[in-house]
């Protein structure tokens, strides 16, 4: 179908943020009829590439060219006027609201008293999903009630009842399961036969190699090139994402592991902690894999006293204790750097100061009186040894990058000198550079006797990082592999395996599989 | 771990400094406090004198009292509408207790004291634990506390206190009235314990990111439970103060002080998304609300037009701040 035109086309865009060049001189286009895949790594600037063409960020320099005619989108608005429609992570549905008077936000059929047609709204919607094959959802059901897969297909069809030309899909199989993500291709296909081009953003190599026609790396805001899917390899795409190979991106050095610090006995706190038992030594990082939903941040946040365990023992340098609150954890030596930095980790309208000792202000006071002298002189301490980028220690940590603020959360927990380290996903939504040196900290860290468990999605890091690798499902621990042990295939076949068997669609191939080793 | 010299803060210039106070919403609210009492003095010469100025103060104790734990809760980004509520119940146990129960007048007054503690850490318990809005919880006790009080006193009113008992409401102490004495002390300490210690630090958080608070470590139950329950105690104080001043125990008292509290509370800028707000801006708009009544009063405008022009204030003080908070904002971009 692809007929060799551009449909769309970038070129040479200029974008610049305050102290950040986010794209610099990149040209990407996609024609008709062709799934044209976006990759690179946190912070590369795809999302910057994608709002410039939705139209929510104008670019400083360069031309956008659109059936052949040069445009401009000042708005979302326009780009989705124009043809252009996005799908983001985050889907933007009303889950109050039916399947039919989403799909017509908006732009809904009118009667000639100017109040919505509802019948016509009704089987409008049921053709525009029968004309993607969708014939199993019910166009009055609320979505709230339905799947993410689900409510992703609503999405789509929302973005097609409006004749787009030219999809956007921002890693749209990010929180799917194997059978979702099949019926997803389907449509995908679809699309790309009707003459849509489908601009396809994904971390999942394998998802690229098996939907799209041409792919375009992009690194540190460049385009590193593009070509047709056929003629590269993973490896190649893995080199130009990154730029340098796993042992560069992962600097672990060996450590000493020394007596066990933390163990765990038939831990349990259904439904998601079902009798864990895990041993953790001084020097040692234990990488916790495992796919969304499998438990992992549950076992931490029991561990850590947020969710305290129904049943089973957890004994801290070889003592039973009883860890029922955040601040029984604190004491006992454990610290937990979680996943969810915005609203878990920072208390972001504060300072850095005040953020930095949040979780030790009761040692840095005398009794209930808070020492500023010891409060300003720990946040400088950290600020130097993390090397945090600010404009001082009384900037509020929402004005820092992502990078910086996940350093604040670790000086944080630094300062509570802990035995035990837990990292829920350190390095989610940093950028490449940040990323190395959280990476170096955590490395250096174990080097000085600290036990470090870390959860984390990404396998290379699991691989890169870990001592010892568990995985996790539905609650259980299934797998422990040691480092240089275990395979990526291996791993993500101890990820998956539990819901292949209890799926009974029995769709989930090894496609799916793989796609969420990547 | 080498110790790492204290840093120095570098010194803002004096001239900066006054910038940035005149700025803060406390600057705006003492800018706005003078111009008032300027205005409101050369209306009548009755309203700027010591004799007038002193009574006001003895008028605006009992708000000035509960406004304090209010302004805790609302940085925390709680509200406590049944203080007004407590307060008539505390009364009522006040003057049933010495009266119908014969118990000893100081007894009395720690029962009332008591009450209102209680009083308050039901509301504290129902919304730590059982996890009721806040909002929800105390608009349901403001009817069950003043359902209680009017069941206790069956509507009739206590009076005849002895003499002595008079002396917080209506006596003075070095020329000053008693209870502006509990209202300073109140003040003081609360304002320190807001601004210096672990406690005031963590309400500041658990205002900003609740969830935040609670994986730092931070006990925010106990901390949440402990303001509700302070938030009676204060208004148990005040009643009694009340109580004396007035010379005589009804179970309608405190009607509607809720709403003279949160509208001092938010005047000083607190927010009500909580995260924000200080003692001292407490303390400007309690005074300020007191003096426009007074002022109003006796320049001879009428009681609606009063509540009417302390609405426009509100606004006004809210509009400028932000005004001066978004030409601050301009002035340094990026960041």
């Amino acid at each position: 179908m692809t007929d060799g035109r551009a449909l769309l086309e970038l070129s040479n865009i200029v974008k610049r943020f305050p102290g950040v060049l986010a794209l610099d001189r990149v040209s990407f286009d996609v024609r008709a009829g062709e799934v044209h895949a976006l990759l690179g790594e946190n912070g590369a600037g795809k999302s910057t590439l994608i709002k410039i063409i939705s139209g929510v960020y104008q670019p400083d320099e360069g031309h956008i060219n659109f059936s052949g005619n040069t445009v401009r989108f000042n708005t979302p608005a326009a780009a989705q006027n124009n043809g252009i429609a996005t799908i983001y992570q985050e889907l933007l549905l009303y889950p109050e609201l039916s399947v039919a008077e989403n799909i017509f936000m908006g732009h809904a059929p009118k009667t000639r008293f100017g109040t919505i047609d509802w019948r016509a709204m009704r089987s409008l919607a049921r053709e525009q999903l029968a004309s993607l094959d969708i014939y199993d959802l019910d166009v009055n059901q609320q979505v709230g009630s339905l799947s993410v897969g689900n409510r992703q297909r609503v999405e789509i069809a929302k973005a097609l009842s409006q004749d787009a030309r030219v999809l956007i899909m921002d890693e749209p199989t990010a929180a799917l399961t194997g059978a979702d993500v099949e019926r997803l291709f389907r449509i995908v296909r679809l699309l790309r036969e009707r003459g849509v081009g489908v601009i396809y953003i994904s971390h999942r190599l394998e998802e690229i190699f098996e939907l799209a026609d041409r792919v375009t790396v992009l690194r540190d805001g460049a385009c590193v090139g593009t070509s047709q899917v056929i003629d590269t390899t993973e490896d190649d795409l893995i080199n130009r994402m990154v730029g340098r190979t796993i042992e560069d991106l992962y600097p672990k050095q060996l450590s000493r592991i020394g007596e066990p610090v933390l163990e765990i006995e038939s831990l349990s706190r259904p439904p998601l902690t079902r009798n864990v038992s895990l041993t953790l030594r001084r020097g040692e990082i234990l990488g916790l894999a495992g796919l969304v939903g499998s438990g992992r941040s549950e076992l931490a946040q029991t561990l850590f006293g947020i969710t305290p365990a129904q049943s089973g023992c957890i004994k801290v340098n070889g003592v039973e204790c009883l860890i029922d609150s955040p601040a029984a954890a604190i004491k006992l030596g454990i610290a937990y750097v979680p996943e969810d930095r915005s609203t878990q980790g920072l208390i972001k309208p504060m300072s850095i100061r005040e953020n930095i000792s949040m979780a030790v202000l009761k040692e840095i006071s005398n009794g209930n009186l808070i020492n500023h002298l010891a409060e300003r002189e720990l946040a400088q301490k950290n600020i130097n040894q993390f090397r945090i980028r600010t404009s001082g220690m009384e900037q509020k940590v929402e004005k820092l990058s992502g990078g910086n603020q996940q350093k604040v959360v670790l000086g944080k927990w630094m300062a509570s000198a802990p035995d035990v380290l837990i990292m829920d996903e350190p390095t989610r939504g940093i950028d490449v550079g940040a990323k190395a040196e959280i990476h170096r900290t955590m490395s250096e860290l174990a080097c000085r006797g600290m036990a470090v468990l870390m959860i984390s999605s990404e396998l290379p890091e699991i691989m890169g990082m870990s001592d010892t690798i568990a995985v996790m499902r539905e609650g259980r621990l299934v797998a422990s592999f040691t480092r240089g042990d275990a395979t990526q295939e291996q791993i993500a076949a101890a990820m998956m395996s539990g819901s292949r068997s209890e799926s009974d669609e029995g769709l989930v191939d090894s496609n799916s599989t793989k796609g969420a080793a990547a | 771990m080498s110790r790492v010299a204290p840093t120095v803060s570098r010194m803002p210039s004096v001239l900066s400094t006054a910038r940035r106070l005149a700025l803060s919403h406390e600057g705006v609210l003492l800018i706005i406090l003078m111009v008032s009492l300027l205005v409101l003095a050369t209306q009548t010469d009755r309203f700027l004198t010591t004799d007038n100025l002193l009574n006001q103060c003895r008028l605006m104790a009992e708000v000035g009292l509960v406004a304090l734990p209010m302004t805790y809760i609302i940085i925390t980004g709680g509200i406590d509408l049944s203080v007004g509520s407590i307060l008539g119940l505390c009364a009522i146990v006040l003057g049933v207790a010495w009266k119908n129960y014969g118990l000893p007048l100081e007894f009395a007054i720690v029962l009332c004291l008591v009450t209102g503690a209680a009083a308050g850490a039901v509301n504290g318990y129902f919304i730590t634990r059982v996890g009721v809005p806040p909002l929800i919880m105390t608009l349901a006790t403001l009817a069950l506390y003043r359902g209680f009080a009017e069941g206790v006193s069956q509507s009739r009113s206590v009076r005849g206190y002895p003499e002595w008992f008079y002396q917080f409401g209506q006596g003075e102490l070095f020329g000053i009235p008693t209870q502006l004495w509990f209202l300073i002390a109140a003040l003081l300490i609360s304002a320190f314990v807001l601004s210096r210690t672990v406690f005031g630090r963590a309400l500041y958080a658990i205002g900003h990111n609740e969830t935040g608070a609670r994986f730092s470590g931070l006990a925010v139950d106990r901390y949440k439970m402990l303001i509700y329950t302070f938030s009676g105690f204060m208004a148990g104080l005040a009643s009694f103060v009340f109580v004396s001043r007035v010379s005589t125990t009804r179970s309608d008292m405190g009607t509607g002080l809720e709403l003279d509290v949160i509208a001092a509370v938010v005047l000083g800028g607190t927010s009500i998304f909580g995260g924000t707000g200080t003692i001292i801006g407490t303390a400007l708009g309690v005074v300020l609300i007191q003096l426009l009544k007074n002022g109003l009063a006796l320049t001879g405008v009428k009681g609606d037009a009063t509540i009417m022009v302390i609405g426009v204030v509100l606004i006004c003080s809210i509009l400028i701040t932000n005004f001066a908070r978004s030409r601050q904002a301009t002035e340094k971009p990026g960041d």
